[in-house]
């Protein structure tokens, strides 16, 4: 493990100390060095960027950062991302079916991992990742994900270059 | 699965027969169902739960019950918000309670439910009042549904503009007979051609100029009374609707320039005014001048030769459908050239104004690739924009082009077999141009129609608002002796967040009391309803024992007086600005005023001293002495509470002092509350109401507080440290200044 820059106190977890017992929505109950935590609460701090470091939190209490979450064991990681399903649930486009301009908007029908979807967004949508993946916002600020934009079929890449 | 649709709206009191099935099982006796909200999501996939909030339960149901908490174990519900999902919380005892999953796209409607069910278990509000209250609310909301139509929009605009219904009128008439006046050149060219040209019918050509000099006098005399009627319809119709939304911006509540934000306001004044004019002009007017031209073209044409009418309507259907192409796929060609210039302009923005991170970093080289890269990329989409336009266009032009060989093809045809004359063959193609316009006219029209609708419904957003403060006709004027109570004040700008949760507290008469506590613990909050500029959702605030609900807000505005912690001024004089308080106010009362405030000397320094124009939000003056002169018309108002929102923020230390020192002769024996970061400021004050998210949790002098181990000496603390680190440093008298300040108040 490279050490971090010493910019302040960081709660690191270790991994092996770490077992989570139970999963319900958003929430989790966590051991801790024994200690059970409950409706304890993780967030990534990097969601996009660094998605395997998760800060759990037991109100605003910060509990400590697992560095990489994978590192916990077999049942506790399951648990763990079945809340971060629900945290961080964001569709993953496939297909760009249409794109057509309604009343100042653009409605997308699109093909996800989740199925159809038809949502509508502003002219400022899509942010391009550094990595070069895409998130569409959707006028709620829902996200929408494309993995990897080049591998999309023409017609896909050719709507997706008119929004970006 | 797609956006939200009209069943997936909140349910407000639902009839029974429109719940589903599972929800109605759930249900015990005497049990009636408040709200009910479906999700979109079910654990981590998209799915379907009803949550229901009854007037005893908050029940999660899909196939089967999953979840009843009765309302008297949940103490809030709340909404956790992450990247695309939000989760219903309740806090009950033992902790909080995740209870159903949904995406952004439903936060509205749970935020309306949250609200809901808050009133009931935070608000404690009676379950009737409740009841009234939300159907009232249905009420409203069906009424405005049914008014915001593009039909209805249109129509209460018209309604509105009954003031100028008669020059709206003569604007339609006046353009028609243009219209028809233009139709008589042709007609008469066809006399001259088939009459005097070629029977040689010389007793005619001399009424046929004379015709076509009156035809060119009348729509001579005609242009210019269309231009000055249209001149006087624009002018009415944005006079007419800016002083309808002006006037009802006086009557907005605060909330309401928060909810719109000055932009959006001022769009609605400016844009929107100007838009449904625009609309009115392009759309409205022209469309009976469209449809009364293709009504007499059409007959004219009809009558002049039916076969060749046919012939001529041929391209419509090509021109139709190519610009029904062109506006569903134009949008995205000119949005990406749009997108991709507005980076050049960022890239450009960034250099100029970020220029010493661009330069200190070394990143010219970076930026410089940057720009010739979204160049490229500019010019590319200038391109396909060319070649898109090159795909429509041509193709519309040589449908008209084809279309009009034919009429002369087949009409040269008839007038060499003696079917039609010549001078109708000229008559004929001369109308058939005619025709062509006003038909995409009202294609145009009916579109521009619907912008119109949205442009008006934008506008009726704003007239339709019912001001959140309201005088009761019986409100009564109450003489202030400065005796201010809260009795459980529960406050929320948005229905969700409570700026204030349950606030109680009692400031005598003529007591000084500072307010303190971190960012967004409320107290600028409670301060605006210490102004009456909100009514709380919950609870009450009191002058001299009476509900400030029921006291004028005049009288309210007389005797209270706020300084905000970024003063906003007028567009004036400085003297103006300080007589703001107190119209009629004296030279010498003016000058008093800015000599207490510390602002006499910085305003004698200017050239034209008390007479200075201060500039838009007086732009021309620094913070510290907007600060001043704000300070100065609080103090002229010479009001009996007087509330200071961080009155020191934008002063120096060393003014601050002075200041503080002046603040505490001028506040004697008169009801002030004072908010502050600078705890210094606060050393004159006879108690210190401590605040953290929303609610009262200290209260003292300064010495008691200290003594408590709580938030109070943690931000002393906390100061005294930063004012202590910053003088062993040694920067300047300014920490000095601070430290004395500090020093002289422990």
């Amino acid at each position: 493990m490279s050490s971090l820059p010493s910019l302040g106190q960081l709660k690191l977890l270790d991994p092996s100390r770490v077992r989570v017992v139970d999963a319900r929505l958003d929430e989790l109950d966590v051991e801790i060095d024994g200690r059970l935590y409950r409706g304890v609460r993780p967030k990534r701090p990097f969601p996009f960027s660094h998605p395997q470091i998760v800060i759990l939190y037991s109100g605003d209490e910060e509990l400590g950062i697992l560095r990489d979450y994978r590192r916990l064991d077999p049942k506790s990681r399951e648990l763990l991302e079945q809340v971060l399903r629900v945290i961080y649930f964001m569709p993953r486009i496939r297909k760009v079916l249409s794109i057509r301009s309604v009343e100042g908007k653009y409605e997308w029908r699109v093909l996800t991992d989740k199925g159809e979807l038809t949502f509508q967004t502003w002219g400022r949508c899509v942010r391009v990742l550094h990595d070069g993946r895409l998130v569409v916002r959707d006028i709620y600020s829902r996200a929408y994900l494309v993995e990897e934009p080049e591998k999309l079929d023409s017609r896909s890449r050719l709507y997706l270059s008119m929004m970006i | 699965m797609s956006d939200r649709r009209e069943d997936d709206a909140l349910l407000i009191y639902p009839e029974p027969q429109r719940l589903p099935e599972s929800v109605r099982s759930a249900l015990e006796g005497g049990e009636e169902v408040v709200a009910l909200a479906k999700t979109d999501m079910r654990g981590g996939d998209y799915g379907e739960d009803y949550v229901v909030l009854t007037n005893a339960r908050l029940l999660v149901v899909n196939e089967r019950l999953v979840e009843a908490l009765p309302l008297d174990k949940v103490k809030s519900v709340s909404i956790r918000g992450y990247i695309n999902t939000c989760v219903l919380v309740a806090e009950v005892d033992g902790g909080q309670r995740s209870l159903a999953v949904f995406t952004r796209g439903r936060l509205e409607v749970f935020d309306r439910l949250v609200a809901i069910a808050n009133n009931i278990v935070i608000g404690k509000v009676p379950y009737q009042l409740l009841k009234e209250q939300l159907l009232n609310r249905v009420r409203e909301e069906e009424e405005r549904r049914r008014l915001s139509s593009t039909r209805a929009a249109i129509l209460r605009l018209l309604g509105l503009l009954r003031p100028i219904a008669p020059v709206l009128v003569a604007t339609v008439v006046v353009a028609v007979a243009i219209r028809v006046v233009g139709l008589i050149p042709p007609y008469l060219m066809k006399i001259l051609v088939d009459e005097v040209l070629t029977k040689g019918r010389a007793d005619l050509l001399l009424h046929v100029i004379l015709g076509l000099l009156a035809v060119n006098l009348v729509n001579t005399v005609l242009n210019s009374l269309n231009a000055y009627i249209n001149t006087r319809f624009n002018v009415g119709v944005t006079n007419t609707l800016r002083a309808r939304v002006y006037r009802k911006l006086h009557e907005l509540s605060l909330t309401h320039y928060d909810r719109f934000g000055s932009g959006g306001l001022w769009s609605r004044i400016v844009d929107d005014v100007n838009r449904v004019q625009w609309f009115l002009s392009v759309a409205f007017v022209p469309l009976f001048i469209n449809a009364a031209m293709v009504a007499f073209v059409g007959v004219t044409l009809a009558t002049l030769n039916p076969w060749l009418t046919l012939v001529a309507l041929t391209p419509i259907p090509v021109s139709v459908t190519a610009n029904i192409i062109y506006r569903k796929t134009a949008s995205r060609y000119y949005h990406r050239l749009w997108r991709k210039w507005s980076r050049i302009v960022s890239v450009i923005s960034d250099t100029i104004n970020a220029a010493i991170l661009v330069k200190s970093f070394g990143k010219e080289e970076e930026f410089t690739r940057k720009f010739e890269g979204y160049q490229t990329e500019f010019e590319r989409a200038q391109m396909d924009v060319f070649k898109f336009e090159q795909q429509i266009w041509p193709a519309v032009g040589l449908a008209f082009t084809v279309s009009s060989l034919l009429v002369w093809w087949f009409g040269s045809k008839d007038v060499l077999q003696g079917a039609m004359t010549l001078g109708s063959l000229m008559a004929f193609t001369s109308y058939m141009w005619q025709f062509y316009s006003p038909v995409f006219g009202l294609i145009e029209n009916v579109r521009n129609l619907q912008l119109l609708g949205v442009a008006a419904g934008r506008i009726f957003e704003i007239l339709d608002i019912e001001p959140d403060v309201r005088e009761p006709p019986d409100a009564v004027h109450v003489e202030l002796t400065g005796n201010v109570e809260c009795d459980n004040v529960w406050f929320t700008y948005d229905g969700i967040h409570y700026a204030l949760k349950g606030v109680t507290t009692r400031i005598r008469s003529g007591e000084r009391v500072g307010l303190v506590g971190p960012s967004g613990s409320g107290k600028t909050t409670l301060a605006k309803l210490l102004l009456h500029l909100y009514d709380p959702q919950v609870g009450s605030v009191r002058f001299d024992g009476v509900d400030a609900r029921r006291i004028k807000l005049s009288s309210l505005k007389e005797q209270v007086a706020i300084v905000l912690q970024n003063p906003v001024l007028l567009d004036t004089t400085i003297a103006e600005n300080i007589a703001v308080g107190k119209p009629g106010a004296t030279p010498e009362e003016i000058i008093a005023a800015a000599k207490a405030a510390k602002a006499h000397d910085f305003i004698m320094r200017l050239p034209e001293a008390y007479d200075t124009e201060v500039g838009m939000q007086g732009s021309r003056l620094s913070g510290g002495e907007r600060a001043r002169v704000a300070l100065a018309a609080a103090l002229l108002k010479d009001p009996k509470i007087l509330i200071l929102d961080e009155p020191t923020a934008a002063l120096d230390a060393l003014t601050e002092d002075e200041v503080t020192e002046e603040l505490e002769r001028l506040t004697r024996g008169r009801t002030t509350i004072i908010i502050a970061h600078r705890l210094s400021t606060l050393r004159f004050t006879d108690r210190i109401i401590v605040m953290e998210n929303g609610r009262i949790v200290e209260e003292g002098t300064h010495e008691e507080l200290l003594k408590r181990d709580g938030l109070y000496k943690r931000l002393w603390e906390a100061q005294l440290k930063g004012l202590m680190r910053m003088g062993a440093a040694e920067v300047g008298g300014e920490a000095r200044g601070e430290l004395v300040a500090v020093a002289r108040a422990a």
